[in-house]
């Protein structure tokens, strides 16, 4: 199949966008690098402290007129936004597989995604009424409206460049606040292309700005007293003891949405063949880069003919994946993002031979579709014994690596799937409503999938999480997302 | 190689539309007593291009399964979309009916497969796939005269 066009063509360093002025770092500069291809694409800067402080100088004076500026004209810069989102959907997509590595249906649904939330966010004006008691006591009312707290922060992950300050952004805006965007240095041009587009859209200078780096920018971001909030995607250590901790510290507000270990419930009374589909996606993925990938497959029941047919199922199906290069349509599993990302998924292949479990598919053997260098791909494996308690069956590994436990009954899987120190996105695939509910009931988990293998909230509801999967109270997205934008400010009225 | 993720599926239905709509561009031309309908065929198969776009695009999200939504092999649904000078009526219309019966087979086939996975993507199928069907009687209804 032929490759759809490359939407970037030649290398370019990436510039911050502050105060409305696309501005060049004076920082270190590092290659981009496309993981299929292994070729630069972009280069993007390490930006300093001084850059990240002249973008909270450039917000902060943003904020007065943005906050002042009507709910509904936010709103008709958000439709304008959304329009301009809807009108370069396969651009931004194809930058997102350009970048990233994730396949084109991957990179168009995570761009729906994002629009999604751009799309909530403009019915700021409902959104964001207060509510008013009259007569609390004789002749005073009270009444409560929420209001924006000044300058935010927002630091995306590597593994979803477009979608992910997404979460936030769009509300953080719409409720009057300005921001600023810390995108994944592993994957800038996504939000880099976003500020073009929110720049176009009409958001007033400072409203909207992007400083790309690293560590620097994510420190500097939680020291400077001047922002008020931080919302965050990635690793649990980083998520729990650096950006919660650190907010807590300084007194911000903070969403840290971090890691999992999602585990898959299978009733012996699922639908096989669309429960094998959801495997395949959920599992292998975006190659199993997801906060929201299925990592263990729990095969509930003391059927042996029925197990050994669906594992067989199963490992069928992942075998026969395409692996390659996500612009070839054919594609259905890109590459990891980078070579030690891949180095990682192999040191738990092996980890997992050396706890004993079974080696059923290894991915570590696979044929990439065309001619690309195999420095970032790997290929989809599965494993079955595999004790929950072990290193493979209880720890992150963020790559497409399947293992299968078996139990007695539903009671059972779910203790395990408690006994995690994760709860993100569990799931179970049956056709029993009763099995269903009980599970919804009892998982300890964010986000619950029936028959759903990636439980990803839609825009208006929030996207949880629990345990070590979450730190914080609210959550991005919906209707949270705009409590944690606003401060509640309740006001008494007497007159004399 | 078969065709398995949405993309690949949609791609295929585009090209099937196109190739199908210019078929129907150049039988317009041949056969000037029929131009009305061909020209009316043509561009309703534009229109069904793009409301299956828009199935997709609004609905492809990765909380459904876009990497396998299908399993097609491309060659059951090739389409033969020459038209030649020396085309009389009833071959073309005998030539219409037969691409049409093959990408209605191709939509039915593409929509149960999908079923349960791609949420409007079938569903749209299903709406052009029907479409299609009552094109077939009325081609088979042009032929009878």
């Amino acid at each position: 199949m032929a490759l759809l066009e490359e939407p970037i063509k030649e290398v370019k360093v990436l510039k911050n966008y502050i105060g409305g002025e696309w501005v060049e770092s004076k920082g270190e500069i590092v290659d981009v690098v496309n993981p299929a291809t292994m070729k630069t694409i972009a280069k993007v800067p390490i930006s300093t402290k001084e850059e990240f402080d002249a973008a909270v100088e450039a917000a902060k004076a943003a904020f007065p007129d943005w906050r002042r500026t009507t709910p509904l004209a936010r709103s008709r810069i958000l439709f304008r936004f959304k329009q301009l989102l809807e009108e370069n959907f396969e651009k931004a997509s194809r930058i997102q597989t350009q970048e990233h590595g994730k396949t084109i249906d991957e990179s168009r649904g995570e761009t729906r995604r994002g629009i999604e939330n751009v799309e909530v966010a403009c019915g700021i004006p409902t959104l964001m009424q207060g509510y008013i008691s009259e007569d609390i006591a004789h002749g005073i009312d009270e009444w409560c409206m929420p209001t924006p707290l000044g300058v935010f922060g927002i630091i995306g992950p590597f593994n979803f460049p477009w979608m992910i300050p997404l979460w936030s952004a769009p509300y953080a805006v719409a409720t009057g606040n300005t921001i600023i965007i810390k995108p994944s240095s592993e994957v800038p041009n996504s939000q880099s292309f976003l500020a073009e587009l929110a720049e176009e859209a009409g958001f007033p200078p400072g409203v909207w700005n992007v400083v790309h780096g690293g560590r620097t920018v994510v420190n500097a971001m939680l020291e400077h007293p001047d922002i008020k909030g931080v919302t965050f995607v990635g690793s649990t250590p980083v998520g729990r003891d650096v950006i919660y901790r650190k907010c807590g510290e300084t007194g911000k507000r903070v969403i840290a949405q971090c890691g999992a270990k999602n585990f898959m419930t299978i009733m012996p009374d699922c639908a096989v063949d669309n429960t094998i589909a959801s495997m395949m996606t959920s599992f292998f993925g975006n190659t199993g880069q997801r906060c929201l990938a299925a990592a263990n497959a729990v095969i509930v029941g003391e059927d042996d003919d029925f197990y050994n047919e669906f594992v067989k199922k199963v490992v069928e199906a992942a075998s026969k994946i395409k692996i390659g290069y996500g612009l070839d349509e054919s594609v259905q599993m890109g590459p990891l993002r980078d070579p030690a990302k891949k180095q990682n998924v192999v040191k738990y292949i092996e980890i997992g031979l050396e706890e004993g479990a079974n080696l059923l598919l290894d991915g570590r053997k696979f044929t990439i579709q065309g001619d690309y260098p195999d420095d970032c791909f790997i290929g989809p494996t599965i494993f079955e014994n595999v004790r929950p308690d072990s290193r493979l069956g209880s720890e992150e590994i963020f790559g497409p690596v399947m293992s299968i436990m078996r139990v007695k009954d539903l009671d059972e899987a779910i203790r395990i799937t408690n006994a995690n120190a994760f709860g993100n996105g569990h799931s179970i695939f049956t056709q029993s409503g009763a099995a269903a509910r009980y599970y919804q009931y009892n998982v300890e988990s964010g986000n619950v999938g029936i028959n759903i293998g990636i439980t990803a909230p839609v825009a208006f509801f929030p996207f949880g999480g629990m345990k070590d999967s979450f730190f914080g109270i609210l959550h991005t997205q919906g209707k949270e997302a705009i409590r944690f934008f606003t401060e509640s400010k309740v006001v008494i009225q007497r007159w004399f | 190689m078969a065709l398995n993720t949405c993309s690949e599926g949609i791609s295929f239905a585009r090209e099937l539309e196109q190739a199908a709509a210019g078929m129907y561009e150049r039988l317009a031309q041949l056969l000037p007593a029929e131009a009305e309908t061909f020209r009316a065929y043509a561009s309703g198969n534009k229109k069904n291009i793009a409301n299956i776009e828009q199935a997709y695009y609004g609905v492809i999200t990765d909380a459904i399964e876009g990497c396998y939504a299908f399993n097609i092999e491309p060659a059951d649904y090739a389409i033969d979309v020459t038209v030649g000078a020396e085309l009389d009526r009833a071959a073309a219309l005998a030539k219409a009916i037969a691409v049409e019966e093959t990408m209605l087979r191709f939509y039915q086939v593409a929509a149960e497969q999908a079923k349960g996975l791609m949420a409007d993507v079938p569903r749209a199928f299903t709406l052009v796939a029907r479409k299609r069907g009552e094109r077939i009687e009325e081609l088979k209804s042009l032929a009878a005269r």
